[in-house]
């Protein structure tokens, strides 16, 4: 019989033959990793006679989406934006745009085509987000293939080959050669004769093998997966020197350069086409004489049976009373804004910290990659810069928008630069992969998150630890989560245990959205209301 | 829906060499809506100044206007907010490091419209000990903690102790009061050398917090 073996089976048998880190990364790959199923709300349609008001604060892809839903079930909903523009960290810098820091205002001065645009927060949606996916659809927003990890782009590290930048498919066949010989020399014990069948130590053995293309004896001896030294079409190929394993070692970029291409930042990941804010926009014009910009929020009350918002805009003053508030202003900016509030409630919101997230592009006056065989995805350095990313779109067009700098957290570097030294730094750096960066680049631009005003900062951190939230972090958590006085519902990525990705500030919606009703009994009517 | 002027987007993007913009040209681009403190000092400040600590923005509500003016130019002027390890002070200098006169004038003048009540005392302390102290800082502030314009010593009942824990700090460390053009802060700076221990200060600020009520 052909028992389908379980998780847990499989995990204790690795268990016997590994260490624990064997197991947790085994885990992961077994779909441990968030469910993120289309889980839309299903929310009773409003009395048309009777709609019960919604107020959203803020116009982040979690405000939008609640709009989005109650709107389509017959709620009076309106959205008050700060900014000029919606959207929130899903932004999309072009020709023109007044990329708002606070103290240092830029203008964007890319030419002005489709493709020269720049993802300064969001860029990858996984295939795996279901419910952006489904409103890329809703919504028409044309996707296209996100290249992440690209065998033909470089890694470069001071400490390894002497700074110089080495092709991704080196580093990766040399890295994976090395590690199969090591695993294919141990895997001959008799430990492993005990945990495995004949039939199932061969299926792993050649599983190794092919891992690491080793040869008949199990050892590497290099690959053409490394590219050819030369020929390989018409002429014999012949193959690169193996490199020195303990060269690449030098690196930390091994764990990197194995797993960038894994989980939620794994094959197939994709992008809008034109910009990933064509979903804010897809938004907007499904929310048409919504969405309120330029708004000053004054003041937010509970007021026992609904939320009371005052506001400015053009020197007036306003007062909006709606049965609920669904807020996604981020709560380090919300503590500043007066409240009512019961004070467990702020003390969470004061409690959330932020990472720190610094993206900065540039103009390429010529796809100068291209003639390097790099068509999309990521060059790492060990210098602060991090990253370079070459636009998986527009290939072969003139020019390009090309990622200068990624610090995706654990500094702030370059936010403490001015915007010269900012650009200054980010030439300097990228010079160590691209010899001729400084003549090919212009125009740049920079994202200091934790300045961008409305923003200052980047994804909520819950946890002051990687060992994940304490108890008392998650009871916060979970004060935050519940609606201050059964009607005002903070939401946005930052009531999420996996921050940072737009999916989860959307399932954050879903979540109030779902409470709301629940709390209204089901029956889209106000709890204690009687029909006369 | 949209307040852009996209007119203006292109004449700006034509006309600018270098990538940063004026605040002028900033306001250009926000037409409609807020004005300048609105739209910027508020994010940090709070919308009606009562004050963020969080993002280590101090309540503006009732800041005397001399003094907001004071340290807007001197934040302009670099007497405050160089040094880029205390993050706070850097963003408010490169805040107000474009600002024309005009507009410091326009930011005070809507400033002094915010009304919001005192936030709660955070800093516990020995008000008697605190009371002994205080004495050579009211020669300057004021018996009540009333502040005297004259000397350019602004009141310090109802502003918050956190920030004002923080300030003491920053004179003490030279962060502030070390500019040679900056004559105020130096003789703060000076001053503040009679609170030699974080006990000192906290004890000073307790006594502080029991003024003017
Ligand atoms: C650099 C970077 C890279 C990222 N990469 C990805 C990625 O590849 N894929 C992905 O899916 N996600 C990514 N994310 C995360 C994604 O951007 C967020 O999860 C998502 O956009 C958060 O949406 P939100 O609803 O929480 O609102 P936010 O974006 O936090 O929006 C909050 C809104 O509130 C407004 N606001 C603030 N103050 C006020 C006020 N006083 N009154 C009214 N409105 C106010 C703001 O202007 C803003 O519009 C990235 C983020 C960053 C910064």
């Amino acid at each position: 019989m052909n028992k389908r073996v379980t998780r847990r089976e499989l995990l204790t048998l690795l268990a016997a033959t590994g260490t624990s880190a064997t197991v947790l990364n085994a885990s992961a790959a077994l779909g441990m990793i968030p469910d993120t199923r289309l889980n839309l709300p299903e929310i009773p349609r409003a009395d048309p006679a009777n709609r019960p008001s919604v107020v959203i604060l803020g116009a982040g892809i979690s405000g939008l989406t609640a709009a989005y839903e109650l709107d389509k079930a017959g709620y009076d909903c309106v959205v008050l934006e700060a900014n000029s523009r919606a959207g929130g960290r899903c932004y999309t810098v072009r020709s023109g745009d007044v990329i708002d820091e606070v103290g240092n205002p830029q203008v964007c001065e890319f030419d002005d085509e489709p493709h020269m645009y720049f993802n300064a927060g969001p860029a990858r949606i996984p295939s795996s987000h279901r419910n952006l996916m489904h409103y890329c659809k809703e919504l028409g927003v044309e996707l296209e293939i996100f290249i992440n990890e690209n065998k033909e782009t470089y890694f470069q590290d001071d400490a390894m080959f002497g700074g110089k930048p080495v092709k991704n498919n080196i580093l990766t066949t040399n890295a994976r050669g090395f590690m199969a010989e090591i695993m294919a020399k141990s895997f001959t014990t008799a430990e492993l004769d005990e945990s495995f069948s004949e039939y199932e130590a061969e299926a792993l053995m050649s599983a190794v093998r092919s891992f690491g293309d080793l040869n008949d004896d199990d050892l590497y001896t290099g690959s053409f997966r490394a590219g050819y030294k030369a020929g390989g079409f018409i002429d014999h190929g012949v193959q690169k020197e193996v490199v020195a394993f303990k060269e690449l070692l030098k690196t930390r970029f091994l764990n990197m350069a194995l797993s960038q291409n894994e989980g939620e930042t794994g094959p197939v990941l994709f992008q809008p086409v034109g910009g990933m804010d064509m979903i804010v926009k897809g938004f907007e014009r499904a929310l048409p004489d919504k969405i309120y910009y330029d708004i000053l929020v004054t003041s937010v009350q509970l007021n026992g049976d609904g939320v009371d918002v005052q506001y400015e805009h053009n020197g007036m003053k306003y007062a909006i009373s709606a049965d609920y508030c669904f807020n996604c202003i981020p709560t380090h900016l919300m503590t500043g804004i007066p409240n009512n509030f019961p004070s467990e409630y702020v003390q969470a919101m004061q409690y959330v910290k932020r990472g720190e997230a610094y993206k900065s592009a540039f103009q390429a006056k010529r796809r100068f990659w291209e003639d390097d065989d790099i068509y999309g995805g990521i060059t790492w350095t060990n210098q602060p810069i991090r990253q370079i990313w070459y636009p998986p779109h527009g290939v072969h067009k003139a020019k390009g928008v090309i990622l200068s700098a990624y610090d995706f957290g654990g500094g702030m570097h370059f936010t403490r630069l001015s915007q010269e030294e900012r650009l200054e730094t980010a030439i300097k750096q990228g010079e160590k992969v691209h010899p001729d960066y400084r003549q090919l680049t212009e125009k740049g631009i920079t994202i200091a998150w934790h300045r961008m005003n409305h923003m200052l900062g980047c994804a909520a951190r819950w946890s002051s630890s990687f060992g994940g939230m304490t108890e008392e972090e998650e009871r916060m958590y979970h004060t935050l989560q519940a609606p201050a006085g059964g009607r005002h519902y903070t939401i946005g990525d930052q009531i999420s245990m996996h921050t940072a990705w737009q999916e989860s500030a959307i399932l954050s919606a879903f979540w109030a959205i779902n409470d709301m009703v629940e709390r209204r009994g089901g029956t889209g009517r106000m709890p204690g209301q009687q029909v006369v | 829906m949209k307040s852009r002027n996209y007119l203006a987007l292109l004449l700006l993007a034509g006309a600018a060499l270098t990538q940063t913009v004026s605040a002028q040209q900033y306001e250009a681009f926000h037409l409609a809506g807020l004005n300048l403190a609105e739209r910027v000092c508020a994010t940090c400040h709070g919308p009606n100044g009562k004050g963020n600590p969080i993002v280590g923005g101090p309540r503006l509500a009732d800041i005397e206007p001399w003094y907001l003016r004071n340290q807007l130019i001197g934040f302009r002027s670099e007497f405050r907010g160089t040094q880029k390890d205390y993050i706070p002070g850097y963003e408010m200098q490169d805040s107000v490091a474009r600002m024309s006169d005009a507009e410091i004038e326009e930011v005070v003048a809507y400033i002094s419209s915010w009304s919001a009540s005192p936030n709660a005392p955070t800093i516990t302390g020995n008000t008697n000990r605190g009371s002994e102290l205080y004495v050579s800082c009211a020669a300057c502030h004021g018996i009540e903690g009333q502040g005297n314009e004259a000397l350019a010593a602004p009141g310090l009942t109802e502003k918050d102790d956190w920030y004002l824990f923080r300030q003491l700090n920053l004179f003490k460390s030279g962060y502030r009061g070390s500019h040679p053009e900056d004559q105020w802060g130096q003789q703060m700076r000076a001053s503040v050398g009679v609170l030699e221990t974080s006990q000192d200060i906290n004890d000073v600020l307790a006594y502080i917090n029991t003024l003017g009520s």
